[in-house]
């Protein structure tokens, strides 16, 4: 048995673990998100502007995060 | 750090950036550091894996490090917390799959780098190896092993840890399989 299944089971919903835990994951799933739909933006010759207009954030953001590669 | 690190610990960081230019990763991280120990002969974390039988699990150990990786990085326990709050992370990578290709969500952001020689470690893996030298440090020992680097491994939540204790590799299992019991 492994120590998440452990937590799971000792942990009951109103458990702040659990809940914070599922935040942690939805992050690391919006960043694997983010980064897919960018490199999707980016081949198809998006400029960084736009890509930051369509994420509501800057251009710099965006660039500073996804440009070196 | 580095000059603490007994001979079986470098290999295992040279094995780890052997890893990542067969599988041309742009990046060495915590998978590759895995994959170098599970290759490693006559250490002690040769021998743990040996008596906890994750070296005839070697296929399985991999497979699910490729199922997570396909995942996007997204461990067991990050799928079961989504699946919690009612987000099916399955349904996810397979509709990004059908728009984007297979793999698509674990391709990572650097795949054209890949001619370059050069690697890095990710910081993930330099958080291993920091963490290594403070296993080393809490057990009193003066060398870091690749045994340190194994259960280092185990400690940090994420995709390899979470493989390694589907596999029978917690960080207590490996713990007294390396070093005995405790205390």
């Amino acid at each position: 048995m492994t120590d998440a299944t452990d937590l799971a089971e000792r942990a009951g919903d109103r458990d702040p673990r659990v809940g914070l835990r599922a935040v942690a994951a939805l992050r690391r799933l919006l960043e694997q998100l983010e980064a897919v739909q960018v490199r999707s933006a980016r081949n198809q010759g998006w400029s960084w502007q736009e890509i930051a207009a369509q994420l509501g954030v800057s251009r710099q953001a965006v660039h500073k995060k996804y440009g070196r590669q | 750090m580095f000059e603490r690190f007994t001979k079986g610990a470098r290999a295992v960081v040279t094995g780890a950036v052997t890893e990542a230019e067969r599988t041309a990763s742009p990046r060495i991280t915590d998978e590759h550091m895995l994959l170098a120990l599970l290759d490693s002969q006559g250490t002690r974390s040769a021998f743990a894996f040996a008596s906890l039988g994750i070296l005839d699990r070697r296929a399985s150990v991999e497979a699910g490090l490729a199922d997570a990786r396909r995942r996007g990085g997204m461990t067991q326990a990050d799928t079961a917390a989504l699946a919690e709050i009612g987000i099916d992370v399955e349904r996810i990578v397979s509709k990004v799959e059908q728009t984007h290709g297979e793999g698509a969500m674990g391709a990572g952001g650097t795949a054209k780098r890949g001619w370059t020689s050069h690697r890095k470690f990710t910081p993930a893996a330099k958080k291993t190896l920091e963490q290594s030298l403070r296993v080393a440090l809490g057990r009193g020992d003066k060398e870091i092993s690749d045994g340190h680097i194994l259960l280092a491994l185990t400690a940090r939540p994420g995709v390899v840890s979470d493989v390694l204790a589907d596999h029978g590799g917690t960080y207590g299992a490996v713990e007294r399989a390396l070093f005995g019991e405790p205390g």
